[in-house]
Protein backbone atom coordinates (compact mmCIF):
# COMPACT_ATOMS: atom_id res chain seq x y z
CA UNK A 1 0.00 0.00 0.00
CA UNK A 2 2.64 2.33 0.94
CA UNK A 3 4.47 1.44 -2.24
CA UNK A 4 1.44 2.01 -4.17
CA UNK A 5 1.17 5.87 -2.31
CA UNK A 6 4.81 6.72 -2.76
CA UNK A 7 5.33 5.81 -6.79
CA UNK A 8 1.69 5.09 -8.45
CA UNK A 9 0.41 8.50 -7.20
CA UNK A 10 3.15 10.82 -7.85
CA UNK A 11 3.83 8.98 -11.73
CA UNK A 12 0.16 9.73 -11.85
CA UNK A 13 0.61 13.07 -11.03
CA UNK A 14 3.01 13.83 -13.27
CA UNK A 15 0.96 12.44 -16.21
CA UNK A 16 -1.78 14.58 -14.80
CA UNK A 17 0.97 17.85 -14.83
CA UNK A 18 1.78 16.96 -18.17
CA UNK A 19 -1.79 17.23 -19.25
CA UNK A 20 -2.41 20.44 -17.53
CA UNK A 21 -0.83 23.88 -17.86
CA UNK A 22 0.16 25.24 -14.06
CA UNK A 23 0.13 28.64 -12.74
CA UNK A 24 0.91 28.92 -9.04
CA UNK A 25 -1.18 26.16 -7.42
CA UNK A 26 -3.98 26.77 -10.12
CA UNK A 27 -3.81 24.10 -12.79
CA UNK A 28 -5.67 24.32 -16.18
CA UNK A 29 -6.66 21.17 -18.05
CA UNK A 30 -4.70 21.94 -21.89
CA UNK A 31 -5.00 18.04 -23.03
CA UNK A 32 -1.97 17.56 -25.13
CA UNK A 33 -1.01 21.21 -25.78
CA UNK A 34 2.21 20.36 -23.61
CA UNK A 35 3.04 17.87 -25.80
CA UNK A 36 2.75 19.36 -28.57
CA UNK A 37 4.95 22.30 -27.40
CA UNK A 38 7.46 20.49 -26.36
CA UNK A 39 7.76 18.75 -29.42
CA UNK A 40 7.54 21.89 -31.35
CA UNK A 41 10.17 23.23 -29.46
CA UNK A 42 14.01 23.01 -31.03
CA UNK A 43 15.64 22.66 -27.07
CA UNK A 44 14.23 19.35 -26.89
CA UNK A 45 14.90 17.93 -30.17
CA UNK A 46 18.61 19.52 -29.58
CA UNK A 47 17.98 18.01 -25.63
CA UNK A 48 17.45 14.65 -27.44
CA UNK A 49 20.56 14.45 -29.70
CA UNK A 50 22.86 15.70 -26.66
CA UNK A 51 21.25 12.75 -24.72
CA UNK A 52 21.94 10.29 -27.30
CA UNK A 53 25.32 11.21 -28.23
CA UNK A 54 26.04 11.42 -24.37
CA UNK A 55 24.84 7.70 -23.46
CA UNK A 56 25.65 6.03 -26.43
CA UNK A 57 29.69 7.45 -26.10
CA UNK A 58 29.45 7.12 -22.13
CA UNK A 59 28.00 3.20 -22.12
CA UNK A 60 30.38 2.20 -25.01
CA UNK A 61 33.31 3.56 -23.17
CA UNK A 62 31.98 2.31 -19.81
CA UNK A 63 31.51 -1.30 -21.19
CA UNK A 64 34.87 -1.70 -23.18
CA UNK A 65 37.13 -0.12 -19.69
CA UNK A 66 35.13 -1.98 -17.80
CA UNK A 67 35.66 -5.39 -19.62
CA UNK A 68 39.40 -4.61 -19.66
CA UNK A 69 39.91 -3.81 -16.34
CA UNK A 70 37.65 -6.79 -15.33
CA UNK A 71 39.39 -9.15 -17.61
CA UNK A 72 43.14 -7.27 -16.63
CA UNK A 73 42.27 -7.56 -12.27
CA UNK A 74 40.82 -11.33 -13.14
CA UNK A 75 44.64 -12.01 -13.64
CA UNK A 76 46.14 -11.24 -10.95
CA UNK A 77 47.13 -13.01 -8.19
CA UNK A 78 47.82 -10.64 -5.30
CA UNK A 79 45.81 -7.46 -4.22
CA UNK A 80 43.14 -8.54 -5.64
CA UNK A 81 40.43 -7.04 -3.25
CA UNK A 82 42.16 -4.57 -2.78
CA UNK A 83 42.35 -3.23 -6.12
CA UNK A 84 38.21 -4.22 -6.31
CA UNK A 85 37.57 -1.80 -3.71
CA UNK A 86 39.84 0.97 -4.71
CA UNK A 87 38.74 0.79 -8.49
CA UNK A 88 35.13 1.08 -6.66
CA UNK A 89 35.39 4.69 -5.07
CA UNK A 90 34.33 6.81 -7.46
CA UNK A 91 30.89 5.22 -7.94
CA UNK A 92 30.42 4.97 -4.41
CA UNK A 93 30.80 8.47 -3.18
CA UNK A 94 27.96 10.50 -4.37
CA UNK A 95 27.59 11.48 -8.25
CA UNK A 96 27.59 15.95 -7.27
CA UNK A 97 30.82 15.50 -5.03
CA UNK A 98 32.56 13.51 -7.75
CA UNK A 99 31.53 16.60 -9.98
CA UNK A 100 32.52 19.06 -7.65
CA UNK A 101 36.17 17.71 -7.29
CA UNK A 102 36.43 17.64 -11.03
CA UNK A 103 35.04 21.20 -11.32
CA UNK A 104 38.33 21.78 -9.04
CA UNK A 105 40.59 19.64 -11.40
CA UNK A 106 38.96 21.46 -14.45
CA UNK A 107 39.47 25.15 -13.15
CA UNK A 108 40.74 27.10 -15.91
CA UNK A 109 43.54 29.22 -14.22
CA UNK A 110 44.56 26.70 -11.24
CA UNK A 111 43.12 23.17 -12.20
CA UNK A 112 45.66 21.17 -12.12
CA UNK A 113 44.61 18.83 -15.04
CA UNK A 114 45.23 22.37 -17.26
CA UNK A 115 48.49 21.85 -15.60
CA UNK A 116 49.36 18.96 -15.98
CA UNK A 117 48.39 19.46 -19.88
CA UNK A 118 50.35 21.99 -20.36
CA UNK A 119 53.30 20.16 -18.46
CA UNK A 120 53.41 17.99 -21.19
CA UNK A 121 53.04 19.99 -24.01
CA UNK A 122 49.48 18.51 -24.95
CA UNK A 123 48.07 21.97 -25.51
CA UNK A 124 49.31 25.59 -25.90
CA UNK A 125 47.66 27.31 -23.23
CA UNK A 126 44.86 26.44 -20.07
CA UNK A 127 41.56 25.39 -21.69
CA UNK A 128 38.58 27.16 -20.09
CA UNK A 129 37.16 23.48 -20.11
CA UNK A 130 33.43 24.15 -18.92
CA UNK A 131 33.28 27.46 -20.93
CA UNK A 132 33.36 26.44 -24.61
CA UNK A 133 31.10 23.97 -25.71
CA UNK A 134 33.09 21.16 -27.32
CA UNK A 135 35.16 20.84 -24.41
CA UNK A 136 32.54 20.98 -22.07
CA UNK A 137 30.60 17.95 -23.27
CA UNK A 138 33.97 16.56 -23.42
CA UNK A 139 34.38 17.69 -20.15
CA UNK A 140 31.36 16.14 -18.59
CA UNK A 141 31.54 13.36 -20.69
CA UNK A 142 34.48 11.93 -19.50
CA UNK A 143 33.06 12.36 -15.65
CA UNK A 144 30.73 10.25 -16.55
CA UNK A 145 32.95 7.74 -17.90
CA UNK A 146 34.85 8.15 -14.63
CA UNK A 147 31.83 7.31 -12.78
CA UNK A 148 30.48 4.19 -14.19
CA UNK A 149 33.19 1.89 -15.64
CA UNK A 150 33.73 0.59 -12.01
CA UNK A 151 30.11 -0.37 -11.64
CA UNK A 152 30.47 -2.58 -15.43
CA UNK A 153 33.73 -3.46 -13.84
CA UNK A 154 31.99 -5.25 -11.20
CA UNK A 155 29.68 -7.09 -13.27
CA UNK A 156 32.33 -8.12 -15.55
CA UNK A 157 34.46 -9.66 -12.29
CA UNK A 158 31.23 -11.76 -11.23
CA UNK A 159 30.89 -12.85 -14.84
CA UNK A 160 34.61 -14.01 -15.40
CA UNK A 161 34.47 -16.09 -12.07
CA UNK A 162 31.81 -18.02 -13.41
CA UNK A 163 33.43 -19.80 -16.38
CA UNK A 164 34.41 -23.14 -15.84
CA UNK A 165 38.03 -23.07 -16.07
CA UNK A 166 37.71 -26.35 -18.23
CA UNK A 167 37.27 -24.27 -20.68
CA UNK A 168 40.06 -22.66 -20.72
CA UNK A 169 42.39 -25.80 -19.87
CA UNK A 170 40.72 -27.39 -23.17
CA UNK A 171 41.12 -24.41 -25.37
CA UNK A 172 45.31 -24.66 -23.88
CA UNK A 173 45.33 -27.97 -25.02
CA UNK A 174 43.85 -27.20 -28.50
CA UNK A 175 46.89 -24.69 -28.51
CA UNK A 176 44.16 -21.71 -28.68
CA UNK A 177 46.30 -17.94 -28.34
CA UNK A 178 45.11 -15.68 -25.50
CA UNK A 179 43.41 -13.64 -28.54
CA UNK A 180 41.81 -17.03 -29.20
CA UNK A 181 40.71 -17.73 -25.71
CA UNK A 182 39.31 -14.57 -25.29
CA UNK A 183 37.06 -15.13 -28.71
CA UNK A 184 35.74 -18.05 -27.86
CA UNK A 185 35.50 -18.87 -24.45
CA UNK A 186 35.52 -15.88 -22.64
CA UNK A 187 33.21 -13.40 -24.86
CA UNK A 188 30.41 -15.96 -25.44
CA UNK A 189 30.36 -17.13 -21.61
CA UNK A 190 30.13 -13.12 -21.06
CA UNK A 191 27.43 -12.37 -23.68
CA UNK A 192 24.53 -12.45 -21.73
CA UNK A 193 26.29 -10.52 -18.78
CA UNK A 194 27.39 -8.08 -21.34
CA UNK A 195 23.71 -6.79 -22.76
CA UNK A 196 22.49 -6.95 -19.66
CA UNK A 197 25.09 -4.53 -18.21
CA UNK A 198 24.52 -2.18 -21.40
CA UNK A 199 20.82 -2.26 -20.92
CA UNK A 200 21.14 -1.66 -17.53
CA UNK A 201 23.65 1.06 -18.22
CA UNK A 202 21.73 3.13 -20.92
CA UNK A 203 18.93 3.36 -18.06
CA UNK A 204 21.15 4.43 -15.70
CA UNK A 205 22.90 6.76 -18.01
CA UNK A 206 19.76 8.43 -19.77
CA UNK A 207 18.11 9.46 -16.88
CA UNK A 208 21.35 10.78 -14.57
CA UNK A 209 21.55 14.51 -14.06
CA UNK A 210 23.91 14.90 -10.83
CA UNK A 211 26.95 15.17 -12.90
CA UNK A 212 25.53 17.45 -15.61
CA UNK A 213 23.77 19.56 -12.80
CA UNK A 214 26.57 20.03 -11.24
CA UNK A 215 29.19 20.78 -13.16
CA UNK A 216 27.57 22.90 -16.47
CA UNK A 217 23.66 22.83 -15.42
CA UNK A 218 23.40 22.20 -19.25
CA UNK A 219 25.53 25.20 -20.68
CA UNK A 220 27.27 26.34 -22.44
CA UNK A 221 24.42 27.37 -25.03
CA UNK A 222 22.95 24.19 -24.40
CA UNK A 223 26.08 22.13 -25.34
CA UNK A 224 25.49 19.43 -21.87
CA UNK A 225 21.48 20.33 -22.01
CA UNK A 226 20.74 16.25 -21.67
CA UNK A 227 16.87 15.45 -21.30
CA UNK A 228 16.72 15.28 -17.65
CA UNK A 229 18.88 18.59 -17.38
CA UNK A 230 16.14 20.40 -19.90
CA UNK A 231 13.84 18.84 -17.45
CA UNK A 232 14.87 20.44 -14.61
CA UNK A 233 15.66 23.70 -16.06
CA UNK A 234 12.20 23.81 -17.49
CA UNK A 235 10.54 22.83 -14.11
CA UNK A 236 12.49 24.64 -11.48
CA UNK A 237 14.64 27.46 -13.91
CA UNK A 238 11.48 28.40 -15.77
CA UNK A 239 8.98 27.03 -14.07
CA UNK A 240 6.83 25.33 -16.50
CA UNK A 241 5.67 22.39 -14.71
CA UNK A 242 3.48 20.81 -17.49
CA UNK A 243 6.01 20.82 -20.41
CA UNK A 244 8.42 19.85 -18.10
CA UNK A 245 6.27 16.65 -16.75
CA UNK A 246 5.55 16.07 -20.57
CA UNK A 247 9.59 16.15 -21.45
CA UNK A 248 9.68 13.56 -18.13
CA UNK A 249 6.76 11.62 -19.91
CA UNK A 250 8.76 10.78 -23.00
CA UNK A 251 12.06 10.09 -21.18
CA UNK A 252 10.03 7.86 -19.22
CA UNK A 253 8.86 5.99 -22.53
CA UNK A 254 12.54 5.78 -23.70
CA UNK A 255 13.57 4.35 -20.38
CA UNK A 256 10.66 1.96 -20.49
CA UNK A 257 11.62 0.49 -23.81
CA UNK A 258 15.04 -0.14 -22.34
CA UNK A 259 13.68 -1.74 -19.25
CA UNK A 260 11.20 -3.98 -21.60
CA UNK A 261 14.51 -5.32 -22.99
CA UNK A 262 16.10 -5.71 -20.13
CA UNK A 263 13.52 -7.72 -17.97
CA UNK A 264 13.09 -9.74 -21.11
CA UNK A 265 16.62 -10.65 -21.52
CA UNK A 266 16.59 -10.84 -17.45
CA UNK A 267 13.94 -13.21 -17.68
CA UNK A 268 12.73 -11.82 -14.54
CA UNK A 269 8.99 -11.91 -14.56
CA UNK A 270 9.59 -15.78 -14.86
CA UNK A 271 12.53 -16.61 -12.79
CA UNK A 272 12.46 -16.47 -8.59
CA UNK A 273 13.66 -13.24 -7.47
CA UNK A 274 16.78 -13.58 -5.78
CA UNK A 275 17.01 -17.07 -7.01
CA UNK B 1 44.58 -20.12 -16.79
CA UNK B 2 47.71 -19.98 -17.10
CA UNK B 3 50.38 -18.07 -15.36
CA UNK B 4 51.04 -14.70 -17.43
CA UNK B 5 54.69 -14.68 -18.47
CA UNK B 6 56.83 -11.80 -17.22
CA UNK B 7 56.36 -9.41 -20.40
CA UNK B 8 52.43 -9.91 -19.63
CA UNK B 9 53.00 -9.59 -16.32
CA UNK B 10 54.43 -6.56 -16.51
CA UNK B 11 52.19 -4.75 -18.52
CA UNK B 12 49.39 -6.59 -16.78
CA UNK B 13 50.24 -4.21 -14.07
CA UNK B 14 51.27 -1.28 -15.92
CA UNK B 15 47.37 -1.19 -17.16
CA UNK B 16 46.39 -1.52 -13.29
CA UNK B 17 49.05 1.06 -12.20
CA UNK B 18 47.72 3.63 -14.95
CA UNK B 19 44.04 2.93 -14.22
CA UNK B 20 44.09 3.08 -10.59
CA UNK B 21 46.00 6.60 -10.91
CA UNK B 22 43.27 7.86 -13.11
CA UNK B 23 40.35 6.38 -10.70
CA UNK B 24 42.08 8.13 -7.49
CA UNK B 25 43.89 10.98 -8.39
CA UNK B 26 40.78 13.01 -8.24
CA UNK B 27 40.18 12.18 -4.35
CA UNK B 28 44.44 12.58 -3.60
CA UNK B 29 43.81 15.87 -5.01
CA UNK B 30 40.52 16.68 -3.26
CA UNK B 31 42.53 15.48 0.00
CA UNK B 32 45.90 17.49 -1.16
CA UNK B 33 44.18 20.59 -1.51
CA UNK B 34 41.78 20.39 1.30
CA UNK B 35 44.77 19.93 3.47
CA UNK B 36 46.46 23.52 1.74
CA UNK B 37 46.06 26.76 3.66
CA UNK B 38 44.20 29.32 1.39
CA UNK B 39 47.15 31.51 0.01
CA UNK B 40 48.43 27.96 -1.50
CA UNK B 41 45.32 27.08 -3.36
CA UNK B 42 45.70 29.82 -6.13
CA UNK B 43 49.11 28.90 -7.03
CA UNK B 44 50.33 28.34 -10.39
CA UNK B 45 51.90 25.76 -10.73
CA UNK B 46 49.96 23.69 -8.33
CA UNK B 47 51.73 21.58 -5.11
CA UNK B 48 51.68 18.10 -5.55
CA UNK B 49 51.88 18.20 -1.77
CA UNK B 50 50.91 21.26 0.76
CA UNK B 51 53.96 23.19 1.44
CA UNK B 52 52.20 23.60 4.54
CA UNK B 53 49.76 21.30 6.51
CA UNK B 54 46.53 23.05 7.64
CA UNK B 55 43.40 21.73 8.89
CA UNK B 56 42.26 25.64 8.97
CA UNK B 57 39.71 24.72 5.78
CA UNK B 58 38.20 22.23 7.89
CA UNK B 59 38.12 24.75 11.31
CA UNK B 60 36.12 27.17 9.05
CA UNK B 61 33.79 24.68 7.89
CA UNK B 62 32.51 24.04 11.17
CA UNK B 63 32.98 27.16 12.57
CA UNK B 64 31.92 29.86 10.38
CA UNK B 65 30.01 27.88 8.11
CA UNK B 66 27.10 25.80 8.73
CA UNK B 67 28.57 22.53 7.50
CA UNK B 68 27.83 20.77 11.01
CA UNK B 69 23.77 21.35 10.20
CA UNK B 70 24.56 20.26 7.07
CA UNK B 71 26.14 16.56 7.74
CA UNK B 72 23.45 16.59 11.27
CA UNK B 73 20.98 16.75 8.04
CA UNK B 74 22.69 14.35 5.89
CA UNK B 75 22.89 11.80 9.25
CA UNK B 76 19.13 12.22 10.21
CA UNK B 77 17.81 11.88 6.58
CA UNK B 78 19.88 9.52 5.83
CA UNK B 79 19.17 7.08 9.21
CA UNK B 80 15.81 7.87 9.22
CA UNK B 81 14.34 6.80 5.55
CA UNK B 82 17.37 3.41 6.17
CA UNK B 83 14.61 2.74 9.37
CA UNK B 84 11.36 3.29 7.64
CA UNK B 85 13.11 1.67 4.38
CA UNK B 86 14.07 -1.24 6.09
CA UNK B 87 11.41 -1.48 8.14
CA UNK B 88 8.56 -1.18 5.63
CA UNK B 89 10.87 -3.35 2.90
CA UNK B 90 10.98 -6.55 5.40
CA UNK B 91 6.80 -6.39 6.24
CA UNK B 92 6.53 -6.02 2.61
CA UNK B 93 8.69 -8.77 1.84
CA UNK B 94 7.31 -10.96 4.27
CA UNK B 95 3.88 -10.81 3.54
CA UNK B 96 4.86 -11.68 -0.39
CA UNK B 97 6.53 -14.61 0.78
CA UNK B 98 4.08 -16.10 3.14
CA UNK B 99 1.06 -15.13 2.23
CA UNK B 100 -0.64 -15.66 -1.26
CA UNK B 101 -1.17 -12.65 -2.65
CA UNK B 102 -3.15 -12.25 -6.06
CA UNK B 103 -1.06 -11.07 -8.89
CA UNK B 104 2.01 -11.25 -6.70
CA UNK B 105 4.65 -12.23 -9.53
CA UNK B 106 3.22 -9.13 -11.63
CA UNK B 107 4.12 -6.91 -8.79
CA UNK B 108 7.11 -8.49 -8.26
CA UNK B 109 7.66 -7.15 -11.72
CA UNK B 110 6.63 -3.38 -11.22
CA UNK B 111 8.62 -3.50 -8.24
CA UNK B 112 11.83 -3.84 -10.55
CA UNK B 113 10.18 -1.40 -13.18
CA UNK B 114 9.60 1.37 -10.67
CA UNK B 115 13.39 1.09 -9.73
CA UNK B 116 14.26 2.46 -13.81
CA UNK B 117 12.04 5.46 -13.29
CA UNK B 118 13.95 8.95 -14.39
CA UNK B 119 13.99 10.73 -10.84
CA UNK B 120 14.12 13.76 -12.36
CA UNK B 121 10.19 13.22 -13.78
CA UNK B 122 9.34 12.11 -10.19
CA UNK B 123 10.73 14.99 -8.50
CA UNK B 124 7.88 17.10 -10.05
CA UNK B 125 5.21 15.86 -8.46
CA UNK B 126 7.11 15.24 -5.33
CA UNK B 127 7.51 19.17 -5.59
CA UNK B 128 4.42 20.00 -5.39
CA UNK B 129 2.65 17.18 -3.06
CA UNK B 130 5.37 18.44 -0.37
CA UNK B 131 4.26 22.02 -1.03
CA UNK B 132 1.14 21.18 -0.88
CA UNK B 133 1.37 19.51 2.50
CA UNK B 134 3.97 22.11 3.95
CA UNK B 135 6.50 19.85 3.76
CA UNK B 136 9.21 21.56 1.79
CA UNK B 137 11.75 22.56 3.84
CA UNK B 138 11.77 19.43 6.44
CA UNK B 139 13.60 16.29 6.60
CA UNK B 140 10.69 14.53 6.54
CA UNK B 141 9.91 15.17 2.54
CA UNK B 142 13.77 13.60 2.12
CA UNK B 143 13.01 11.00 4.24
CA UNK B 144 9.71 10.34 2.24
CA UNK B 145 10.94 10.55 -0.68
CA UNK B 146 14.37 8.79 -0.67
CA UNK B 147 12.50 5.86 1.17
CA UNK B 148 9.92 5.40 -1.94
CA UNK B 149 12.81 5.66 -4.18
CA UNK B 150 14.72 2.62 -2.33
CA UNK B 151 11.33 0.30 -1.50
CA UNK B 152 11.23 -1.49 -4.51
CA UNK B 153 14.88 -2.88 -4.60
CA UNK B 154 15.27 -3.64 -0.88
CA UNK B 155 11.77 -5.40 -1.12
CA UNK B 156 12.62 -6.94 -3.87
CA UNK B 157 15.87 -8.25 -2.47
CA UNK B 158 14.75 -9.31 0.59
CA UNK B 159 11.82 -11.69 -0.89
CA UNK B 160 14.97 -13.67 -2.18
CA UNK B 161 16.40 -13.93 1.59
CA UNK B 162 13.29 -14.39 2.81
CA UNK B 163 12.15 -17.22 0.49
CA UNK B 164 15.48 -19.23 1.04
CA UNK B 165 14.39 -19.38 4.96
CA UNK B 166 12.03 -22.36 4.55
CA UNK B 167 8.52 -21.58 5.71
CA UNK B 168 8.53 -24.76 8.36
CA UNK B 169 11.01 -22.54 10.05
CA UNK B 170 8.74 -20.41 11.47
CA UNK B 171 5.58 -22.37 10.86
CA UNK B 172 6.93 -24.46 13.46
CA UNK B 173 7.58 -21.50 15.88
CA UNK B 174 3.74 -20.58 15.64
CA UNK B 175 2.95 -24.23 16.25
CA UNK B 176 4.79 -23.78 19.79
CA UNK B 177 2.57 -20.63 20.39
CA UNK B 178 4.50 -17.71 18.82
CA UNK B 179 2.27 -15.31 16.63
CA UNK B 180 2.82 -14.75 13.66
CA UNK B 181 4.48 -11.24 14.21
CA UNK B 182 6.68 -13.03 17.32
CA UNK B 183 7.83 -15.51 14.17
CA UNK B 184 8.74 -12.55 11.67
CA UNK B 185 10.98 -10.85 14.52
CA UNK B 186 12.04 -13.84 16.71
CA UNK B 187 12.81 -16.02 13.62
CA UNK B 188 13.05 -14.94 10.14
CA UNK B 189 14.58 -11.46 10.64
CA UNK B 190 17.46 -12.59 12.86
CA UNK B 191 17.93 -15.63 9.96
CA UNK B 192 18.05 -12.94 7.05
CA UNK B 193 20.49 -10.60 8.72
CA UNK B 194 23.22 -10.14 5.55
CA UNK B 195 20.02 -9.10 3.49
CA UNK B 196 18.80 -6.46 6.34
CA UNK B 197 22.41 -5.35 6.61
CA UNK B 198 22.94 -4.89 2.56
CA UNK B 199 19.49 -3.22 2.37
CA UNK B 200 20.18 -0.99 5.07
CA UNK B 201 23.50 0.07 3.65
CA UNK B 202 21.91 0.26 -0.01
CA UNK B 203 19.37 2.77 1.33
CA UNK B 204 21.42 4.64 3.74
CA UNK B 205 24.21 5.11 0.68
CA UNK B 206 21.26 6.30 -1.78
CA UNK B 207 20.25 8.61 0.89
CA UNK B 208 23.74 9.63 1.67
CA UNK B 209 24.85 10.45 -1.58
CA UNK B 210 21.45 11.96 -3.04
CA UNK B 211 21.49 15.42 -4.66
CA UNK B 212 18.45 16.78 -6.44
CA UNK B 213 15.98 15.84 -4.66
CA UNK B 214 16.97 17.90 -1.82
CA UNK B 215 18.26 20.70 -4.22
CA UNK B 216 14.31 20.84 -4.76
CA UNK B 217 12.76 20.05 -1.51
CA UNK B 218 14.64 22.69 0.29
CA UNK B 219 15.09 25.85 0.15
CA UNK B 220 16.20 26.81 3.58
CA UNK B 221 20.23 27.11 3.77
CA UNK B 222 19.96 25.49 7.42
CA UNK B 223 17.93 22.39 6.26
CA UNK B 224 20.64 21.55 3.31
CA UNK B 225 22.40 18.56 3.35
CA UNK B 226 25.86 17.79 2.45
CA UNK B 227 26.01 17.52 -1.14
CA UNK B 228 23.84 20.67 -2.05
CA UNK B 229 25.16 22.75 0.85
CA UNK B 230 28.42 22.03 -0.83
CA UNK B 231 27.61 22.07 -4.67
CA UNK B 232 26.01 25.44 -2.84
CA UNK B 233 29.46 26.87 -2.32
CA UNK B 234 30.61 26.95 -6.05
CA UNK B 235 28.45 29.36 -7.10
CA UNK B 236 30.00 31.93 -4.91
CA UNK B 237 31.76 34.69 -6.30
CA UNK B 238 34.78 33.74 -5.33
CA UNK B 239 35.29 30.17 -4.70
CA UNK B 240 37.19 29.16 -1.59
CA UNK B 241 38.66 25.47 -2.76
CA UNK B 242 40.51 23.99 -0.28
CA UNK B 243 37.13 24.78 1.95
CA UNK B 244 35.21 23.22 -0.61
CA UNK B 245 37.57 20.01 -1.04
CA UNK B 246 37.16 19.93 2.83
CA UNK B 247 33.79 19.39 2.59
CA UNK B 248 34.33 16.87 -0.14
CA UNK B 249 36.04 14.87 2.23
CA UNK B 250 33.54 15.20 4.87
CA UNK B 251 30.78 14.18 2.67
CA UNK B 252 33.16 11.21 0.79
CA UNK B 253 34.58 9.99 4.28
CA UNK B 254 31.56 7.99 6.27
CA UNK B 255 30.62 6.34 2.57
CA UNK B 256 34.34 5.13 2.37
CA UNK B 257 34.33 4.31 5.66
CA UNK B 258 31.23 2.38 5.42
CA UNK B 259 32.29 0.94 1.98
CA UNK B 260 35.94 -0.27 3.21
CA UNK B 261 34.36 -2.14 5.87
CA UNK B 262 30.85 -3.77 4.51
CA UNK B 263 32.37 -4.14 0.98
CA UNK B 264 31.28 -7.82 0.62
CA UNK B 265 27.78 -6.92 1.82
CA UNK B 266 27.71 -4.20 -1.13
CA UNK B 267 29.39 -5.88 -3.89
CA UNK B 268 26.86 -8.51 -3.32
CA UNK B 269 23.90 -6.44 -3.43
CA UNK B 270 24.70 -4.73 -6.42
CA UNK B 271 25.68 -7.67 -8.72
CA UNK B 272 22.81 -9.54 -7.57
CA UNK B 273 20.53 -6.11 -7.97
CA UNK B 274 21.83 -6.17 -11.70
CA UNK B 275 22.15 -9.41 -13.13
CA UNK B 276 19.27 -10.66 -11.42
CA UNK B 277 17.25 -7.35 -11.26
Amino acid sequence: MFLAGVIVLPLAHAFWTSLHRIRGLTATFVGLRNYERVLEDEAFWHALGVSLRFTSISVAAHVLLGLGLALVLNELRVARTALRILFLTPWMVASAIGATIWLWLLEPQFGVVNHLLVTAGLVERPLAWLGEPGTAFAAVTAVEVWRGVPFIMLLMLAGLQTIPQEQYEAAAIDGATAVQRFRHVTLPNLRYLLVVASTLDIINVVRHYDIIGVMTGGGPAGATEVLPALLYNTAFRANRFGEAAAIGVMLLLMVLAFSIVYLRVTRIGRAEPGS
Amino acid sequence: MSRPGPFAATLLWLAVIVAAIVTVFPFYWMLNTSLKPASEVFLSPPGFVPAQWTLAAYATLLTERPFARYFLNSLIVSLGSTALSVALAALAAYGFTRFHIPGASALIVFLLFTKMLPETLLIIPYFRLMTELGLINTHLALILAYSSFALPFSVWMLIGFFRSIPREIDEAAIVDGASRLVAFFRVVLPLSRPGLVAVALFTFLISWNSYVWALVLTTDPSMFVLSVGIANMVGEYRVLWNELMAGAVIAAAPVMVLYALLERHLVSAITAGAVKG
